[in-house]
């Protein structure tokens, strides 16, 4: 069950599908029919026909992540909740659910990232029936011991141990709690340390938290792959429509403006020297042409094709690898510019690299060809990546848990069509500024030592 | 018992394996697709890297796919590539070295006109060559030592299970290996190994015969293989549990890989009998394995145990496996997930204040007990049923993709079969309990076992001598987890603590000594 690292690129590409010209499929934005139902208790569902012959993906996601965190000393606890999901039923005790599972046959797993948790098995689809009838019983009807309860902590404990090991995964932890004063989005979905060591004292809250969030409204069924939506929706209905609808709505903190450069920085001299140029960007919307915009500019000023990469990274080799991007997230988080280095020495000069380019899409704007050859690169990487019921299903999932809705990224394919030059220089020039800014580094030094 | 229905994604398309002079084709038809996926397969890969230029095949592979062509420098590939969104890469391994090329229908042409540029009239430009192998020397001193010391302590273990063979040194290479290679040494090794003869090559999805001419008749313009391909390394049996702790600073806690040599391949029908044992016992990332359930669900330990009998590719990032990887020599293994040490507990409960170790021993010692259970007493019809079960469905979501199920089919090749996954099902199909406790008692065993553990320095001199002098180890619960558990399980923990393990050896290496 690990925490999911998403490429923002994922759903730039998923928003440019092409039309109908892949054989047999239908016309419109996104190549397959989405048919959507909602349950009287609020519960969405979504169903996707796709031609994968005897095999259907089976997706819940539940738009409660890290950020839906608000409690002091609760950090991770979503993660650990995701956890806690397979710890058993009246029903289905752990072993009963496990033994089920294995004779689903299925891919079968659960993930938790800032805006969400997610679970999910690909597997056989005749035995559609029976993974509505499992996941129904643990969504509805979850009770774990308080002795399951604490030991499962030691299991996220363990993920935390092993995520250590990356000075990333260290760096990321503590340029959250730099970049954000009062935002849940301080935290990463792991949690603090401190925290995670605390979980097995947490076992009431951890009640509350089912009932807060494991709830319909909260909730959206995806079904892609050899099913029909008749088919999903009387399994839907018959299975989690008496699931009761709940009434919690979290009050997540406001991040006040920052107004100055911050830095974060972790001393390693076994590692690369590293730097991340962390901008605060805005909330994911999909009707934004401010969202849009910084999606192509992420491809146009970030990728191997920028003319920054084929400096810094292929004719000067001052860099060992270069990109960027801006997380889609339900609040405003960041787009982060990262580079890995040969030369701590040179930390600086790829710094003002990364930000003469900016200031130079700002000033001079960009060769309008650029522009229509990233709109095309969109499109085609979204037409060749959607081939299988489970990449269909990432992609639709994503949609969801940053807008609730599968159809958003339509919209945003429409908009990406209509960016002009104009658009990404205005975007540019209101979210890449210094007081936005929070600098990141790994150097063998004791301090980041970047202005 | 239920035999499962899943249609065969085969069923959708069109298979052929068509002889040629110059090599073989395999092809995959898909008339509904949307795009075309080309590969080659090389029977070249870090075994046949010269000693003293370990990480060779890989840096020539890595320098045709991210360098130039005679016509294009890398960065105009970049360009021209750009609004066509196609994506090129090398995957490189022991025994083969892969060029994948996937591209939409819609570009088929232009974009084979560039991409068989840099397989066929490479550039063997000078700074594309500084810059991937400045790379690949990061990775081998750095990366792979300070980014996952799960990935770290499986990377040892094949350098003590094949030390002293060509399978020795990670496909990276070693330190002194890698910056030993000239761009001379890429060019010969391309001219030497990259060969018309030694090359299978698969097309997938919506392509025309006449593209398909085309593929075949550039291929011959290729050299033709020189020299006599060596053989895989046959690897002996260690002579009791051989055990090489890895001491850095700042480890969280005890990363776990053990191993030793099978005598099998997936081009054995016992392959699937084996398969149906390991997956009850350990299957990879899965919550109904045995050791998961007794190491992580029951005692809290860490993150998930598995065992494999064939090599996984980077298991901490895939759910499902990857092709290739084929191997003709071959190894079980063991992966136990980062346990807590000694510190670390101490610090987080005042209760294991008088600890010695902290959770590897035990760990170990009860991850081999299970695999000793299973080799004597074997597993139950129930068990085996189900699980047969599960693998039936679970292998076709191995190939769920156009480019997985191409890449399945030519991995099949390799070990002289047709399609791996549709023969494997029949395999499992026909299987009884009886072949598959008599399959596990003849290849599962725990006497003979290499281990590698990476952990912090503060852990090692306990963890060394509880190992070395066969010390009990009993389980450190705190006392949150302990009130709770049952008298079976605190039982078993008894036993385990006891559990004598045939250790013969226990040295102990610095980080910085390693792949050197």
């Amino acid at each position: 069950m690990k925490i999911l690292k998403i490429l923002p690129l994922i759903l730039l590409t998923l928003a440019c599908a092409p039309g109908a010209k892949d054989g047999g499929q239908v016309d419109g934005v996104f190549p397959y029919t989405i048919s959507q139902k909602a349950l009287p208790n609020g519960l969405n569902v979504v169903t996707v026909p796709y031609e994968s012959p005897g095999i259907a993906s089976f997706y819940i996601i539940v738009r409660a992540g890290s950020r839906e965190e608000v409690e002091q000393g609760k950090t991770g606890f979503a993660h650990f909740f995701e956890h806690m999901m397979f710890r058993g039923t009246d029903k289905y005790p752990t072993e009963t659910y496990n033994e089920v599972l294995k004779s689903i046959g299925a891919a079968a797993n659960a993930n938790t990232w800032l805006d969400r948790t997610v679970y999910h098995m690909t597997g056989n689809a005749e035995m559609l029936d029976k993974m509505f009838e499992m996941e129904a019983d643990r969504f509805q009807n979850l009770n774990y011991s308080v002795h399951g309860f604490k030991t499962e902590a030691g299991a996220v404990k363990g993920e935390y141990t092993k995520n250590y090991a990356s000075p990333m995964m260290q760096l990321n932890e503590k340029t959250v709690d730099v970049a954000f004063d009062n935002h849940t989005y301080k935290h990463t979905t792991m949690g603090f340390w401190d925290d995670v060591v605390d979980m097995p004292n947490q076992y009431e809250y951890s009640l509350l938290f089912f009932d807060r969030f494991y709830r319909p409204e909260y909730s959206t069924i995806l079904v892609v792959g050899d099913v029909t939506p008749d088919l999903v929706n009387n399994l839907a209905e018959k299975y989690f429509g008496n699931w009761e609808r709940g009434s919690y709505v979290p009050d997540i903190p406001l991040e006040p403006e920052q107004t100055e450069t911050r830095f974060a920085h972790i001393q390693n001299a076994n590692f690369p020297p590293y730097i991340s140029l962390n901008y605060k960007s805005p909330a994911f919307d999909p009707d934004s042409k401010e969202s849009a915009s910084l999606s192509v500019i992420s491809q146009i000023l970030f990728s191997q094709k920028s003319d920054l990469y084929k400096k810094l990274v292929i004719e000067e080799r001052k860099c060992r690898y270069l990109g960027g991007g801006a997380m889609f997230t339900r609040d405003p988080y960041l787009f982060s510019i990262r580079s890995s280095l040969h030369k701590p020495e040179d930390l600086q000069t790829v710094k003002d690299e990364i930000e003469k380019s900016i200031q130079d899409l700002i000033d001079n704007g960009i060769d309008p060809k650029v522009l229509s050859d990233t709109k095309s690169h969109v499109k085609y990487d979204f037409a060749t990546g959607l081939d299988s019921s489970s990449s269909i299903a990432e992609v639709l999932s994503y949609s969801i848990w940053a807008t609730g809705d599968p159809e958003a990224f339509g919209k945003f394919f429409n908009l990406i069509e209509t960016i002009t030059v104009e658009d990404l220089q205005a975007t540019a020039k209101k979210y890449f500024i210094p007081e936005h800014l929070t600098i990141s580094t790994i150097s063998p030094e004791e301090e980041g030592g970047v202005l | 018992m239920r035999i499962l229905k899943i249609a065969f994604t085969i069923s959708l398309s069109v298979l052929f394996l068509t002889q040629t002079k110059a090599g073989e084709l395999i092809e995959l038809k898909k008339s509904t697709s949307n795009k075309v996926v080309i590969k080659y397969m090389f029977n070249v890969g870090s075994m046949m890297d010269p000693e003293g230029k370990e990480g060779l095949s890989m840096l020539t592979a890595s320098f045709i796919s991210d360098g130039g062509s005679a016509q294009y420098t890398k960065s105009e590939i970049d360009d021209l590539l750009y609004p066509m969104a196609a994506s090129y890469y090398a995957s490189t391994d022991k025994e083969v070295t892969v060029f994948t090329f996937e591209v939409h229908r819609d570009f088929i042409d232009s974009f084979y006109d560039i991409a068989k540029g840099l397989l066929y009239t490479p550039a063997f430009d000078e700074n594309d060559f500084n810059r991937i192998k400045s790379n690949q020397q990061n990775y081998v001193d750095q990366i792979i030592k300070a980014s996952s010391d799960e990935e770290y302590s499986k990377m040892a273990l094949e350098d003590l299970l094949f030390r002293g063979t060509s399978y020795q040194h990670m496909i990276m290479g070693t330190s002194s290996g890698v910056a030993a290679i000239t761009l001379e040494d890429a060019k010969e090794f391309y001219e030497k190994y990259f060969t018309k003869d030694n090359l299978l090559i698969g097309i997938a999805g919506n392509y025309s015969g006449d593209f398909k001419n085309k593929l075949m008749e550039d291929m011959a313009q290729l050299p033709s293989l020189q020299v006599s391909l060596p053989d895989a390394p046959v690897v002996n049996m260690p002579d009791g549990l051989q055990i090489e702790i890895i001491e850095k600073e700042n480890a969280l806690g005890s990363a776990i890989y053990a191993g030793y040599p099978l005598d099998l391949t997936r081009a054995d029908d016992d392959f699937a009998a084996l398969m149906v044992a390991n997956s009850w016992l350990g299957e990879h990332r899965k919550s109904y394995g045995q050791l998961y359930e007794k190491i992580r669900r029951t005692r809290s330990m860490n993150y998930g145990d598995y065992t494999y009998i064939e090599w996984y590719e980077n298991g901490g990032r895939f759910q499902l496996p990857l092709a290739h990887v084929p191997r003709h020599s071959n190894y079980f293994s063991l992966w136990i997930r980062p346990v807590q040490i000694e510190i670390q507990l101490k610090s987080q409960y005042e209760e294991l204040g008088s600890i010695e170790v902290g959770h590897a021993p035990f760990a170990l010692r009860l991850a081999i007990r299970e695999i000793d259970m299973l080799a004597k007493n074997g597993i139950s019809k129930e068990d085996f049923e189900l699980t047969k079960q599960f693998l039936r469905s679970y292998i076709k979501l191995f190939v769920q993709t156009t480019e997985k199920e191409l890449g399945f089919l030519m991995d099949s090749h390799f070990y002289g079969r047709t399609n791996y996954i549709s023969e494997l099902d029949d395999l499992l199909a026909k299987l009884t309990v009886e072949d598959v406790n008599t399959v596990a008692k003849k290849y599962f065993q725990v006497e003979n076992m290499f281990v590698c553990i990476v952990t912090d320095d503060s852990e090692t001199a306990a963890l060394s001598e509880n190992l070395l002098n066969n010390k009990p180890s009993p389980m450190s619960y705190s006392n949150l987890v302990r009130e709770g558990l049952s008298e079976d399980i605190l039982n078993e923990d008894e036993e385990v603590s006891k559990y004598k393990l045939n250790v013969k050896s226990v040295d102990i290496i610095y980080s910085q000594d390693t792949f050197k």
